[in-house]
């Protein structure tokens, strides 16, 4: 199985949010309102809802990469 | 080989101790023009070695100056195994306030410097060499055209070298920010990857080189790696250009053995008192309390370890009376202002962290100012696209973590003098202009 993991472009992302609301697992806000992204790699039943996030995000700033 | 033997002799003997980049110049009393350049090292390519210069900068050691500490031998090796014809850029914008060692450099020794670079370009086959130069840097811009037109066609036959003069910012040093300024954006930094190694200037692979680096490339060049290494520790050979700043009586550029002590580098710059504590790094570095400052010596991961830093050998001596807390507000507020406004976490988070100590510095500080600045910096950890929120987390935690009882003062309504050791450019709002 391929592993991912999460990860943001600082400089796209302007702090919508949306990714914290779809995926609370591993996403969570900071007093900002930026993203703080668990690094651990995503699998199972939460990659579904991280591939929501990641096409949900109006700036396209954040994806899903291969590890290694 | 003989006539190559014969000709070295009637140059200058390779510097046996400290100073090595400017012992010349010391020798010469002032700037080296190309004639006094050439007498003093003779043809740069002359005592390369057969297997090359990536080879002899590899064994050498070589860490790069400008603040990272890379390998240069591994940069460059990079940049050799790419399929395109590389970029050439010397990186002297010094974005680090009180840094003024590759401007000395330039100013004093540019042909040492231009030596270092058109030996790159050449080993690497560039298709361009570019000296970038902090515009305000105007004793290295006047230097650095004189010198190129005392050269003339330089050494290798390369196309002329191009000078870029750039904005003074603090992040204008960051490789892909001079990247991005040299394909015609603002100086900031862009996301990573595509490292300029892989990808740089006019999407060519492309080997940045800080100034002094590309000195001491130069110097082991022509005098080998064995010679380069009999100074200075294995893991970081070689000497470096520190600027001391703060209370001493010799303020300004010296050069030093890395693994010198560093209580022996400050003393010789003559201290206006005993110095109670050292900032090592300038703003991505950490502050020491003298009695463990005392204790180091010069070496970028002895300090890494000691939460500080050498940077770009920046080292502020600071006097009994420094408050440490207002010398980090000042410097968390520069860099607040100085951010490329780019990414969330740091452009809010510099400012609150900026802010937070602000207030431990105010009649309003108190164990819970403390507890959010802590909770903040942890937090603004290693997101930016850029270190300059990293460099802030560890100079904050270096202030927190070594001065406790200083910081329990604050927060128990003590109030420090006024305080303003660290040199700091003046306070101003930036325009899009100042990025270009």
């Amino acid at each position: 199985m391929k592993l991912r993991t999460l990860r943001v472009d600082r400089i796209a992302c302007d702090g919508h949010g949306l990714c914290a609301d779809l995926l609370p697992e591993r996403i969570r806000l900071d007093e900002w309102g930026y993203p703080i992204i668990d690094p651990a790699p995503v699998g199972g039943e939460v990659a579904a809802h991280a591939r929501r996030a990641v096409a949900a995000c109006p700036k396209l700033a954040l994806r899903l990469e291969r590890v290694g | 080989m003989e006539a190559a033997t014969a000709v070295r002799r009637e140059h200058a003997a390779p510097p046996a101790g400290v100073p090595r980049l400017l012992a010349g110049v010391r020798a010469h009393g002032g700037r080296m023009s190309f004639r006094e350049h050439t007498r003093w090292y003779g043809d740069p390519a002359v005592g390369l070695s057969a297997r090359g210069l990536i080879h002899e900068v590899d064994q050498a050691g070589l860490r790069g100056r400008g603040g990272g500490a890379f390998s240069t031998g591994r940069k460059l090796a990079a940049v050799a195994s790419a399929r395109s014809r590389p970029v050439v850029v010397v990186n002297g914008m010094e974005g680090e306030p009180g840094s003024g060692k590759d401007r000395h450099l330039l100013a004093v020794a540019p042909h040492l410097v231009l030596d270092g670079a058109e030996l790159a370009a050449a080993e690497l086959g560039a298709s361009r060499l570019i000296v970038a130069v902090r515009r305000d840097a105007v004793d290295a811009v006047r230097s650095l055209s004189r010198a190129l037109a005392e050269r003339g066609k330089g050494w290798f036959g390369l196309d002329p070298v191009e000078v870029a003069e750039g904005p003074p910012r603090y992040v204008g040093g960051e490789e892909t920010a001079l990247v991005h300024w040299l394909a015609g954006g603002p100086i900031r930094p862009l996301g990573v990857p595509p490292r300029p190694f892989e990808r740089g200037v006019s999407g060519k692979p492309t080997l940045v080189l800080n100034v002094e680096t590309a000195a001491h490339l130069a110097q082991i060049a022509r005098y080998g790696a064995g010679w380069f290494r009999s100074v200075g520790p294995a893991h970081a050979p070689g000497t470096a250009l520190v600027t001391i700043a703060g209370a001493v009586g010799r303020r300004g550029i010296a050069e030093v053995g890395l693994g010198a002590s560093l209580e022996a580098v400050v003393r010789a710059s003559e201290p206006r008192s005993e110095p109670a504590m050292l900032l090592a790094g300038g703003c991505f570095g950490g502050w020491l309390p003298w009695s463990a400052a005392a204790a180091l010596t010069c070496d970028p991961d002895a300090l890494r370890l000691a939460g500080a830093g050498l940077g770009a050998g920046i080292l502020v001596v600071a006097p009994e009376q420094t408050c440490v807390l207002a010398e980090t507000a000042r410097i968390a507020a520069y860099l607040a202002r100085e951010g490329a406004g780019q990414c969330g976490p740091c452009t809010h988070g510099v400012r609150a962290v900026a802010g937070d100590l602000q207030v431990l510095c105010s009649p309003q500080a108190n164990g819970l100012v403390t507890d959010r600045l802590r909770r903040r910096i942890s937090v603004v950890e290693g997101r930016g696209a850029c270190g300059l929120p990293d460099g802030l987390v560890r100079l904050v935690s270096s202030a927190l973590e070594r001065f406790p009882d200083h910081v329990a003062a604050h927060e128990r309504g003590h109030l420090c003098r006024q305080s303003a050791v660290v040199p700091l450019p003046p306070a101003r709002a930036l325009s899009d202009a100042d990025w270009r």
